[in-house]
């Protein structure tokens, strides 16, 4: 039974609020100009961008997704942590791409990109990075809802009046204060989400002991719970859509851009990534020890998210092939036609039971008053996702996309105006987006591969646009189109019934290493076939090289 | 393998409590220097209505 008390937790939670809301508003009266707005003035320092990026890149949805593979698949679930590390390690060290961005004074990606490639590539670029960005943060809110509701006992009934409030809160200092209230916000986030995730961690390690959660992986995930992935055979297109994902991730993910070119520097900008890096690891460790915990303490009793009606309704034989399924998996034992017996309804509930298992074990693990702490960091966590991944893919539609229809110059209080309204239309949007799709499969598979619709493509753009003297528009409009289309048609045919077969034997991750691959061959055939006079233009980095 | 584990956990608590310290304490000087930063700069420049970007 969840321990949340209105009285003590409820303050504790208001007070946070009552801080953020203060701290969003305070800036508001300096935001002049529009590089105000999207990138700060360019003035961030190095420790303002450390604490932003790693609250931006911490939201509830990520605690949710990692605490997920930490119950599904014990320690090495991590791993994706463990290559995200070592990709921005790499990146800020050799400056490999972030450097040249940096350097060419782009707010974006795809205004970068018209340099090289043209203005119709800059168009389609921000079209691609906003379709993969809004697919994919639009599970943010739903998410962030469910694991608030869990958490303080709520009936899910109530997730709607949860996020709208959550929404409202976010979009007004966002919108009115744009990356400066984000930055401001996201420190104090970040100070009030770092507490809440040391204490609660520390307090499962000394409560449940470093023993117990060991036995448990062993227990339920065997050696494969510990052990590099392709040594135990959860395969190397895992590893490498791992890699390729985090590596492409760093170079490209909107949020963590805006944070390399609001840095003061290029310099600065690398350091935020060398300096973030661990952070990574934490990022996926923390939580994944959390999804270990609830394991110890739960275990896997998937037929327990369902309600009484609903687990009368299903037949003994199923019901009992449901309880002895893998952690994770709770239909992998059934036929297909046992599986075609089960309502859509009971499948999404048996389907969310892992992903539900931390917040219902926090639930009932934690005290009055750290609880409320617990929420408070949740919802610092949340707010501060939310609001920047708003401003970052507004910040693409009103720079890239509806460049081509601005007649003139406008002024900076229009361009400022104009990107409060496109942070208004995309917070209505994560509403709508939040309250009716469905996921299939677990969360972080559907965030790499909704990433990818846009992660392969741009990679692929942003490494030839800096480094390849041959890239032309034809290779950079192939990358666009190949590596968006594998994505798509995998998520379309998840979700028509004769075609799932055949998309559940790709998996999320071969699908994601096509796109990577079609990207790639688009640009290097597409640029060769161009017949035009050779782009004589040298690459992005020939100044910062020379 | 348990090791390796039980020695990243351990270390990523510890990492990240003085990192949480530190950088909330210089995350604070940076925010006040960007202020200052911000209003020189703005002083030294309100674009009226109609100032092209």
């Amino acid at each position: 039974m969840p321990r949340f008390s209105w009285l003590v937790d409820g303050s504790i939670v208001g007070l946070y609020l009552l801080g953020t809301m203060m701290a969003g508003l305070w800036l508001r009266k300096r935001v002049r100009r529009v590089e105000d707005f999207l990138v700060a003035g360019r003035e961030m320092n190095l420790y303002l961008g450390i604490a932003s990026l790693a609250a931006t890149e911490f939201g509830i949805i990520t605690c949710m997704y990692t605490a997920q593979a930490g119950y599904t698949q014990g320690f090495i679930g991590a791993f994706p942590g463990i290559a995200q590390a070592v990709a921005m390690l790499v990146i800020g060290f050799t400056g490999f791409c972030v450097k040249p961005l940096r350097e060419s004074g782009a707010m974006t990606l795809p205004e970068l990109f018209e340099k090289r490639f043209g203005r119709p590539v800059r168009w389609l670029a921000g079209v691609v990075i906003v379709m993969g960005g809004l697919l994919n943060m639009g599970v943010f809110l739903k998410i962030g809802g469910d694991f608030l509701c869990l958490v303080c006992g709520m009936d899910l009934e109530y997730l709607v009046y949860v996020m709208t409030t959550l929404l409202v809160l976010v979009a007004v200092y966002t919108m009115l204060g744009g990356m400066l209230s984000v930055l401001v916000t996201d420190f104090l986030q970040f100070a009030v989400m770092s507490a809440g995730l040391l204490v609660v961690t520390v307090l499962i390690l000394s409560r449940i002991g470093w023993e117990r959660l060991v036995d448990t992986v062993a227990t339920h995930h065997g050696s494969a719970g510990f052990t590099l992935p392709i040594q135990t055979g959860t395969g190397w297109t895992y590893v490498i859509m791992q890699v390729l994902g985090t590596t492409a991730a760093t170079l490209t993910w909107q949020t963590v851009v805006s944070r390399v070119l609001s840095a003061k520097d290029a310099t600065t900008g690398q350091r935020v990534l060398t300096r973030t890096s661990f952070f990574f690891v934490c990022r996926w460790l923390i939580p994944g020890l959390w999804g270990i915990a609830a394991l110890a303490v739960l275990g896997w009793k998937p037929l327990d998210s369902l309600d009484s009606a609903q687990r009368d309704a299903l037949p003994a034989a199923i019901q009992e092939k449901i309880a002895a399924s893998p952690v994770g998996q709770p239909l992998a034992g059934l036929t297909a036609e046992e599986a075609g017996a089960v309502p859509a309804a009971v499948q999404t509930r048996l389907g969310d039971a892992s992903l539900h298992a931390m917040p219902r074990f926090l639930g009932s693990f934690l005290p009055i008053g750290l609880m409320g702490l617990l929420v408070a960091a949740m919802l610092a966590a949340d707010m501060s996702t939310d609001a920047s991944y708003m401003l970052s893919w507004g910040s693409v539609i009103y720079n890239d996309i509806l460049a081509p229809f601005r007649r003139g110059s406008w002024s900076h209080q229009r361009a400022i105006r104009w990107n409060r309204v496109i942070i208004g239309l995309i917070s209505i949007y994560l509403l709508v987006f939040g309250l009716f799709y469905q996921i299939e499969g677990d969360v972080w598979s559907y965030l790499l591969l909704t990433g990818s619709i846009y992660l392969s493509s741009m990679s692929v753009l942003l490494v030839a646009c800096c480094y390849w003297r041959k890239a032309n528009s034809w290779g950079a409009l192939a990358a666009i189109f190949l590596g968006a289309a594998v994505p798509v048609a995998h998520l379309t045919m998840e979700k028509i019934p004769d075609l799932a077969p055949l998309a559940a034997r790709l998996g999320k991750d071969g699908a994601g290493i096509a796109a990577f691959a079609a990207a790639a061959l688009g640009m290097i055939v597409g640029s060769l076939l161009k017949p035009s006079p050779p782009d004589t233009s040298p690459p992005a980095t020939a100044s910062s090289h020379a | 393998m348990h090791e390796f584990w039980h020695l990243l956990v351990w270390s990523s608590v510890a990492w990240y409590s003085s990192v949480t310290l530190y950088v909330t304490i210089r995350g604070a000087l940076d925010i006040r220097e960007m202020v200052k930063r911000l209003d020189e700069t703005q002083g030294e420049e309100d674009p009226p209505e109609g100032t092209p970007q």
